[in-house]
Formats: structure tokens, C-alpha cells, sequence
């Protein structure tokens, strides 16, 4: 089953496009191996390594707020081919550029697993919410998007989207075996080129939400109705309602009628 | 004699509505005297809501417009019509502790009302059948999330002194896309147009712009707020944080500068407490983070909440009511507006999130929740009206075993302590928590 590989291909066209627009784009490619990846780290992380929040005097800059625009998305694939393992793209300015700024932002996070399916689609999407895993990276607690704060501190260490892409692959390929191969996109562009995204997201969003629907049939829960009539219980009082009102409907307008003449 | 009669109907109509708003007075005078910024934060809010209660009474008094209407019905829309409004169901949500409800709680069974039914829908409809609700010139019905409802708007229709008063219900679709919320969007602006007409309040859009800005900054607000109860310990526990803050941004007067500074305030006080690493409670430090997903227990709030506190160390982190996807309104159209203040009063608002929503919203919720907010044990309360998301419990405790969080269903009633004792609460959640090794 490939149900994101479409969606991982229209997120290659649109860096394509990006570039081809004269965006300022940057490549950086790191470690594949899990352990070089947290070796090549200037920050922690893991469970707690950013244990307080991160207050709004102590923000070097937010990323994807209401006003500047959000998109996040993951996409799995069981083909790790179509993945560029270790690629960080970023589009538009870094973290050292925007300090006291409130930035765009769009997070893409691509992974790839020959033994990655619907039973991880889950744990895949609730794996971009890092909580308190990224030192000095607080991920806001909405359930529609990636608003974050990069704090003074964390700043101060040389955090970049490079760094937040490397967390992200250790958060992932640590807490998600299966996974072989990762890549993360980011886009703090403009609030345009971000919003650009949604057409990608709803749509893998929608098939994600099919996804979750099986995965609890599968378990024996249904999470939506069954909206036919034809397969309703109560059809024949439904119908029998029915016709009691057009009857006496029927008998008002008699009556009205007979009270006008 | 007619005039008298009515004179008479009106007076009776109000001396409860007044009652209240008197209990609230009380709780003023009480919160006036804590000399915390907690308190004075209480005295805010109480004064905002007796203030939207005397308008009512002065509307009623004096033959002026007022509606019924619901905080899932764009209350927005109502400040920029500059039209006072309450809600049919605000006792239930506002005053259940306050001394008299008990004896309405026997009133509804006396008139023979089910005791199944919700309490939040029958205290209502007890008022309504025995005159003690105020009628106003015009009803904004609600037809979501549960039956109940539904049912409280047919009983208005049958009622003697409601049935000729103007009705009108926006239609909630079953879904929650774009097409939903373009079809809500048009249900909002014939609300409005119905509004227009019964009681000569109009909408002007650059009135409405102004109130969705102010809204969208008390949200914001509110976001800022939910960000620090992340915080560990937690800068606040069940007194203070998300009913309040539901209270405040929705029920008594939307997009209101005031309510924009309680929030300003409210994230102030948390700032401060975070800063200086103090919890919610400087006697009963925080063992347990609680995530408990329902309306908190007002009808007895004040015998459990803080046993939870004292007993246990265990802190209301996060609520039902507290942690939204509140999207902010895009002001720039009439027509982003009415967008998204469909999007808004159709997805985001609590209790009408999940319930009107498929069931997968108790679930991500959950699970996005625990995450966050490093919640230690969520508590289902199990609501005896809430049937529809009884329904869910399977998969909230499926949820909850799959992220490795415990999980409790109780089986109660939020308003009224006679359907399970407050003694056995306490008992099933001593149970639980020891259980789990919890405290």
C-alpha cells in the first residue's frame, strides 16, 4: 500500500518550483546513522531535554503563528527509495536571520520504510509533535498545525533549521525503528509559499483520515455513522413519522381551506 | 389587567434569573476581599458576568431586544449587534453551586421530568415549564451535539409563554470540511438576518471586523495561557485557568476589550508564577498532572476539586474545555469573517468539538493532550448526559492503553451530587490512583 507516495512526489515538484522561483534555497546533508546524528548535535534531545517552556520574553523567533502561516505535514512511504536519507532543505531565511521575528513556517518531514504501513500511520504523524524532546524548541500544543518558539538560549548555541532537521530525524528514526530513510523540508519563505502547501496536506491529510478510520474498524470501532437510510434501524418509524405529518398537514389545509370559505 | 398579568409573568420570570445574578454578587463581594492576583482576576470576570446579567434584566424590565442564544452560535455576531443575550443552559454551566439548585434539581422530577435526561437540559426546562426562565424577544436554538438539545428547542415550541416567541436553529452539519463549513457560514448570516428582523439590531461589518479583532486577541491570549500550564509544575489548578477562560472569551460578551484584558492578565499571573517555579498551590505540591476530559463537576465542584488538590497533590492540568484549536478569524472580507466564525462555532468549540465531530477528535485529542502536558492519568468522567460520548469510552480507553497512560471512567452527573455521591467519586479515584501507583 503507497498511500503518500503521489503526495511525496508533488513535494519534490514543489522544492523544484520553489528554486526555479528564485527562492533562496539552502541543501544541508547529515548523518544517516543514528548515532552520528546525535553526535553532530550543539543541542540535547530526547524525553526532557527542553523541560520548561519556553516563555514568550525568552523567544528568539516563532515559527508558524495564525498571522504568519502554518503547514506541517509527514509522509510515509514503504519505498525508501523515493527518500533523500539525510537531506535538510530549507527555503527562506534561517534561524540566525530572523531573531525577535515571527516567521512562516512549513515543516515536511519525508520518511521511508520497506516495512512501513497503515498500522504506523499513527505513530508516524504523532511522532512531528516532539514536545519536550528538542533543547530550546517548544512546539506549541495546537492540534492544526506547527507553531513553535526557538528560545534565546538555544539561539545562542547555533540552533538552525539544520539543527531542528537533524532532531527531528534522531526524534524519529529513534522512537521509530522501522523507519531507514528521512528527509525534512522546511519553508519560511513567505506566509504564500507555506500556504502553497495546503493543497498537499488536505489531500494527505484526507487519506490519513481514511487510514485511521480502517485502522479502528480493525479493532472493532466505528468512528462515523452510517448515514444511509437503507441500512438504518429505524427506517420504518422514520417513514411512519412521515406519514403522520403529511397527514396532518393535509387535514390543516383542509381545515384552513374550510375556515376561508 | 392584561398588563398587569404580564407585569406579573415578567417579574416572576426574573426573580430567579435575579437570584443568580445575585449568588454572583455574593461571590464578588467574596472575591474583592482575596488580595492575590488570582483574586482580582476573579472579581474581573464576576463583574463582566453581572454585568451582561443586569442587561438582560434591564432588557426584560423595559421592553428592550434580548435574545437566547448559545456560545456555539457566533456570539460575536451578538456584540457587534450591540444585543444583550444569555443562554437558556447558563445555570447548569455557571451557578450549579449555587444553594437553591438542589431544590430545582426536586422541581424537575416533581413537574415529571426523566431523570435520565441530562441535568443541564432538564434544569432548563423545568424554568422554562414553570415560568421562571426570562422569555426574550427572540431564541438562537442549538441543535448540536446531542440529542438534548435538540429537544430543549421543541419544548420551547410547546410552551405557552415561548411558543409564539420567534425560533430560529442554525443547522449543524454532520461533517467537518470546507463544504460544511461554507453551508454553516450561510446558516450564520440567515441567523443574523432573522435577528435583524425580530428585534432591530442590525450588523455592521466594520463593527463585526472590530469585535472578531478584539475576539482573535483574547484567543490569542488564551493560546499564550494553555502554552504555560505546560509547565511543571503547573501555575495553576482548577480555580483558575480553562473554565474561566471558556466563560470569558464565549459566554457573557465575545470580542469585548474587558475580556481581553482579564486574558492579558491571566497570562500575566501565570508568567509570574512560572518565573518564580511555584505550582498551583503553595500547601499541596503537584504529584498527579490531570487531564480530565468532560466539563468539570460544578454542581460539587467545591467538595471535590480541592480534595483532588490536598488529597492527592493531583493538578487539573489541562480540560475539555481549556485546549482548543481556537483559529483566529481572517478579518480581512465579510465573507473570511462569517468563514471563520463558521469553522469556529462548528469545529473548534469544546463539547461541540468532539461531540459533533467524529469520534476520532476524543482520540487525537487525548493523545495530543498527554503529550503536551505530560499528563499522568486522564480522567473520563462519564457524564450521565453525555450518552454521545459514553459512546467513545471504548476507544478514549483504547487511546489511552496504547500511549501508556491510565485511564478512568466513573459514571456521574457534572450538576448534581444525588446521582453519585461526591464520597464515591473520591472513592473510585483513591482507587485509581493507587492503583496505578499514582501520588
Amino acid at each position: 500500500m503507497r498511500p503518500f507516495d503521489a503526495q511525496v512526489q508533488r513535494v519534490t515538484e514543489y522544492v523544484e518550483f520553489m528554486r526555479a522561483q528564485g527562492r533562496p534555497t539552502r541543501e544541508f546533508t547529515v548523518p544517516r546513522a543514528l548515532d552520528d546524528l546525535r553526535a553532530s548535535l550543539p543541542i540535547r534531545v530526547g524525553a526532557g531535554a527542553n523541560p520548561k517552556i519556553i516563555l514568550r520574553s525568552e523567544t528568539h523567533v516563532e515559527l508558524g503563528s495564525p498571522e504568519a502561516g502554518s503547514c506541517a505535514m509527514v509522509l510515509w512511504t514503504d519505498r525508501p527509495s523515493m527518500i533523500r536519507d539525510g537531506a535538510i532543505t530549507l527555503i527562506g531565511p534561517d534561524v540566525a536571520e530572523a531573531a525577535g521575528s515571527s516567521l512562516p513556517f512549513g515543516q515536511i518531514v519525508l520518511v521511508g520504510g520497506a516495512e512501513l504501513g497503515p498500522d504506523e500511520h499513527q505513530s508516524i504523524g504523532h511522532a512531528q509533535y516532539v514536545a519536550d524532546q528538542i533543547e530550546g524548541y517548544m512546539v506549541r500544543s495546537s492540534s492544526r498545525s506547527i507553531w513553535s518558539r526557538v528560545s534565546t538560549q538555544a539561539a545562542q548555541k547555533g540552533f538552525s533549521f539544520d539543527t531542528l532537521g537533524r532532531s527531528l530525524m534522531v526524534v524519529f528514526k529513534s522512537s521509530l525503528p522501522k523507519v531507514q530513510a528521512m528527509e525534512v523540508v522546511f519553508v519560511t519563505s513567505s506566509k504564500d509559499d507555506v500556504l502553497r502547501l495546503n493543497d498537499i496536506a488536505q489531500v494527505a491529510s484526507d487519506i490519513g483520515a481514511e487510514i485511521v478510520k480502517e485502522h479502528w474498524k480493525a479493532r472493532g470501532f466505528d468512528l462515523e455513522c452510517d448515514l444511509d437510510c437503507r441500512s438504518c434501524h429505524d427506517k420504518d418509524v422514520c417513514d411512519d413519522v412521515r406519514k403522520i405529518l403529511a397527514g396532518r398537514l393535509k387535514k390543516k389545509r383542509t381545515a384552513d381551506a374550510q375556515r376561508a370559505s | 389587567m392584561h398588563d398587569k398579568h404580564n407585569k406579573d409573568a415578567i417579574e416572576k420570570s426574573l426573580n430567579r434569573y435575579k437570584k443568580e445574578r445575585d449568588w454572583f454578587a455574593f461571590l464578588l463581594q467574596a472575591a474583592e476581599m482575596m488580595d492575590t492576583p488570582e483574586g482580582k482576576l476573579q472579581v474581573k470576570l464576576l463583574r463582566i458576568l453581572i454585568d451582561s446579567k443586569e442587561k438582560v434584566i434591564d432588557c426584560s424590565e423595559n421592553g428592550k431586544p434580548f435574545i437566547a442564544a448559545y456560545y456555539c452560535t457566533a456570539p460575536e455576531l451578538f456584540t457587534a449587534m450591540d444585543l444583550p443575550w444569555f443562554m437558556i443552559m447558563e445555570t447548569p454551566f455557571l451557578a450549579a453551586s449555587a444553594p437553591y439548585i438542589t431544590e430545582d434539581l426536586e422541581g424537575t422530577e416533581e413537574i415529571g421530568l426523566g431523570t435520565d435526561l441530562c441535568t443541564a437540559i432538564r434544569l432548563p426546562i423545568y424554568y422554562i415549564e414553570t415560568g421562571q426562565m426570562p422569555v426574550p424577544t427572540a431564541v438562537i436554538g442549538l441543535l448540536s451535539p446531542c440529542d438534548g438539545t435538540t429537544m430543549l428547542q421543541q419544548v420551547l415550541r410547546h410552551n405557552s409563554a415561548w411558543k409564539n416567541v420567534p425560533l430560529f436553529s442554525p443547522d449543524p452539519p454532520y461533517s467537518s470540511d470546507e463544504r460544511a463549513i461554507k453551508y454553516f457560514a450561510n446558516e450564520l448570516r440567515q441567523m443574523v438576518r432573522f435577528i435583524e428582523e425580530h428585534t432591530g439590531h442590525k450588523l455592521d461589518i466594520d463593527r463585526l471586523r472590530e469585535v472578531c479583532e478584539e475576539s482573535n486577541r483574547c484567543y490569542s491570549l488564551w493560546q499564550e495561557y494553555n502554552e504555560l500550564r505546560r509547565a511543571v509544575p503547573c501555575p495553576h489548578g482548577w480555580e483558575i485557568g480553562g473554565a474561566q477562560a471558556f466563560a470569558v472569551s464565549q459566554c457573557f460578551k465575545a470580542g469585548d476589550p474587558r475580556c481581553t484584558d482579564w486574558f492579558r492578565q491571566l497570562v500575566e499571573c501565570g508568567e509570574e508564577k512560572i518565573k518564580a517555579g511555584r505550582g498551583a498551590n503553595d500547601y499541596a505540591p503537584e504529584r498527579i498532572r490531570l487531564l480530565w476530559f468532560d466539563i468539570m463537576p460544578y454542581g460539587w465542584i467545591f467538595e471535590f476539586m480541592p480534595w483532588l488538590e490536598f488529597e492527592w497533590g493531583a493538578i487539573l492540568v489541562t480540560d475539555m474545555f481549556s485546549n482548543f484549536p481556537y483559529t483566529l478569524i481572517d478579518t480581512s472580507s465579510e465573507e473570511t469573517m462569517f468563514h471563520d466564525l463558521a469553522k469556529r462555532n462548528l469545529m473548534d468549540v469544546p463539547m461541540i468539538r468532539q461531540a459533533r465531530g467524529t469520534a476520532e477528535n476524543f482520540s487525537s485529542d487525548i493523545v495530543r493532550l498527554v503529550k503536551d502536558y505530560k499528563i499522568d492519568a486522564v480522567i473520563w468522567p462519564g457524564h450521565m448526559g453525555h450518552k454521545d460520548g459514553a459512546a467513545t469510552a471504548g476507544i478514549m480507553r483504547a487511546t489511552c492503553r496504547d500511549i501508556g497512560v491510565p485511564f478512568l471512567h466513573i459514571g456521574l452527573d457534572l450538576f448534581d451530587r444525588r446521582y453519585t455521591s461526591v464520597d464515591e467519586v473520591k472513592d473510585k479515584v483513591s482507587q485509581f490512583f493507587t492503583g496505578m501507583g499514582l501520588g
